[in-house]
């Protein structure tokens, strides 16, 4: 018994860390969705290629900068895409949620073959610049990539719900995601806000994308499939909450975490399916609906 | 009963439309002559690559049948086209069976997957499905790979029982593949005319009279992607024996958005032409661009994008004047 307590304290922390990243890369999902009825198939893609730019530019295969301005210029390129996508669906995105979501899949496909064109497909390691060092709490091993990962996800999140909360662009979006229509007669601007919502989905994929690389490694296919962590957390929350997706993300983390330890590491996009089937037959709005109701 | 009386008001007007169905009917009557007689004059590789388009046209239908029918969208139907194709491979190192067993067990192993898969977001909109289907299409070569003893693992199984033994193989993996294609694009047009078909049609377009009428969302959104699993299930059989091997390798998770590639480029259409458009795009676009390689999907990327665009362009009026729409 002891064993098993010795295992569970360590399991739980390391997956509420990635439970974090699938969270902040849920919100991104949630946040697009909320405002234009749209499942962005392209997050992964997106996310993909920023990671692979900061790579490119900060270890020299394209260029030599720093982390920082590499982390900079890749912003900058992912949130011109992410302007560049909506602009591409624009045109039909009121008209038929399934064409702009089927669109959304043509734009990741050309995403992923940008990828593979300019950097091949190969295998690389991309750490974060912090320094290293470990200390144990208990059972807990506590290392700084965790304490980043933290911080990061706290400070990002916090300014997000801040700007939804505080700002008036905040108050156009839950309009926005609350009735379309009454906006429009308002004389609000959807378009802004949907582009809102697609720059700070685009930010949000990119900052998961760089805190999960360390984890693993950078491939033109393993960042695209972490976002399926992300959709589940996003499915689990409900997918039209935020703090729903912010939640389910740290629950998927925790729940990942026990079935790759005590069932099998092989399956887990098989229990994921699984996970999102469960969720969809009895939790159909979320597993939070009743706790903190189905809306920001 | 009076979603048969819809069925015979539409096949009123279709008959009243005159002319150009007949057109049509000549233009496919000929399409299915050339192909049948094409095996005289061609052979090997041309053989080969029309049977796999035959079998992936299949597919694409499977797909369309989706969005037409069901409004809904899956990139993991991969999934059902995989089991076909396993069933297929499984059943003649298993029990030394031809395709005259496994081919109807795979119809049946489809419909029940794709019942289990579709129940529970039965009552959701069709997003949650897509996005089922995601999940769907990742676990795929999951599986393929884990059940090694299943499934022969990485270097998948081999499919070298013939049909009709003592005819060459290439000529009965053509011909097998065009007559069953032919065949289920005879039965999609009836289903559009039969009572079901139309049952399916209005609780999409009118849920609420539907429901008036007994017919609700959720049996037609479960039955219809029964059947459109079944259907990508068949698919999967045909190619499993059109290629005489199955592997993981033709089963990653692009494999099922290339279907909807398909599917969005033959305009989600559900006759013998468009199908064939439909299956070709993505069988010979990577045959013949091999060397391309990494331009493939950019290039599928680009037809989706432009054919969603293109197909609802309707829409783009709307920008002109400012104000008018609504």
């Amino acid at each position: 018994m002891p064993g098993f307590f010795r295992d569970i304290l360590p399991l739980l922390w390391s997956g509420i860390i990635s439970g974090c990243l699938y969270g902040v890369g849920a919100l991104g999902l949630v946040m697009v969705f909320k405002s234009s009825r749209v499942v962005n198939f392209s997050h992964g893609n997106l996310a993909c290629l920023g990671a692979f730019v900061v790579y490119g530019f900060s270890s020299g295969s394209l260029l030599s900068l720093s982390w920082g301005s590499a982390v900079a210029l890749a912003l900058g390129i992912a949130c011109a895409v992410a302007v560049m996508s909506y602009v591409l669906i624009a045109p039909i995105v009121f008209r038929s949620d399934l064409a702009s979501t089927i669109a959304t899949l043509g734009i990741g496909l050309i995403l992923q073959g940008a990828v593979q064109l300019v950097f091949g497909a190969d295998i690389v390691n991309l750490d974060l610049p912090v320094p290293r060092f470990n200390f144990s709490l208990g059972a807990i091993r506590v290392s700084s990539y965790d304490l980043t990962v933290l911080a990061v996800t706290l400070a990002i999140v916090g300014g997000l719900f801040a700007i939804i909360e505080r700002t008036k662009l905040g108050v156009a979006f839950r309009a926005v995601s609350t009735n379309p229509f009454a906006c429009e007669v308002c004389g609000l601007n959807l378009r802004s806000v949907h582009l809102f919502s697609w720059l700070a989905g685009a930010v949000l994929g990119l900052v998961a994308a760089l805190l999960i690389v360390p984890t693993t490694f950078l491939s033109s296919t393993t960042v695209p499939s972490f976002m399926l962590q992300a959709f589940t957390a996003a499915v689990v929350g409900g997918f039209s909450s935020l703090p729903g997706a912010a939640v389910g993300g740290i629950l998927v983390g925790i729940i990942m975490n026990f079935f790759s330890f005590y069932v099998s590491p092989e399956f887990m996009n098989t229990f994921l399916l699984g996970v999102i089937l469960l969720t969809l037959n009895f939790f159909p709005n979320g597993l939070l609906e009743r706790a903190i109701g189905g809306r920001v | 009963m009076a979603v048969s009386d819809l069925a015979q008001a539409s096949t009123a007007r279709s008959s009243a439309g005159g002319g150009r169905v007949e057109i049509a009917r000549f233009t496919v009557l000929a399409l299915v002559a050339v192909l049948s007689l094409l095996p005289l004059l061609a052979g090997g590789f041309l053989l080969y690559s029309l049977s796999l388009c035959f079998a992936n046209a299949l597919a694409v239908l499977s797909v369309s049948m989706l969005v037409r029918y069901g409004g809904e969208v899956s990139i993991g139907h991969s999934f059902f086209v995989a089991l076909g194709a396993y069933a297929v491979a499984i059943v003649e190192h298993r029990l030394g069976l031809s395709i005259v067993v496994s081919l109807p067990l795979a119809v049946l192993l489809g419909a029940g997957a794709g019942f289990v898969f579709a129940f529970p977001s039965r009552r959701l909109s069709g997003i949650y499905l897509a996005v089922a289907t995601m999940a769907l299409a990742l676990a795929l070569p999951e599986i393929l790979i884990g059940f090694e003893k299943l499934t022969g693992g990485f270097e998948g199984l081999y499919i070298a029982q013939d049909l009709i033994p003592g005819v060459a193989k290439s000529l009965q993996h053509y011909y097998v593949a065009l007559l069953v294609l032919v065949l289920v694009c005879l039965a999609l047009a009836h289903f559009r005319k039969s009572a079901q078909g139309l049952a399916l049609l209005m609780a999409q377009a009118q849920p609420r009279a539907a429901e008036a009428m007994g017919i609700t969302r959720s049996w037609a959104r479960i039955s219809i992607f029964t059947l459109s699993a079944a259907l990508a299930s068949l698919a999967g059989a045909l190619t499993g024996f059109a290629s005489s091997t199955v592997s993981p390798n033709s089963f990653t998770f692009f494999s099922g958005v290339f279907l909807l590639v398909g599917s969005v480029v033959s305009l989600n259409r559900l006759s013998l032409p468009a199908a064939l458009v439909g299956g070709a795009f993505i069988t010979l676009v990577p045959t013949y661009l091999a060397q391309a390689g990494d331009w493939v999907p950019i290039l599928y990327g680009v037809a989706l994008v432009v054919v969603t665009l293109g197909a609802n362009a309707g829409d783009l009026r709307r920008f002109l004047p400012r104000g008018s729409g609504r």
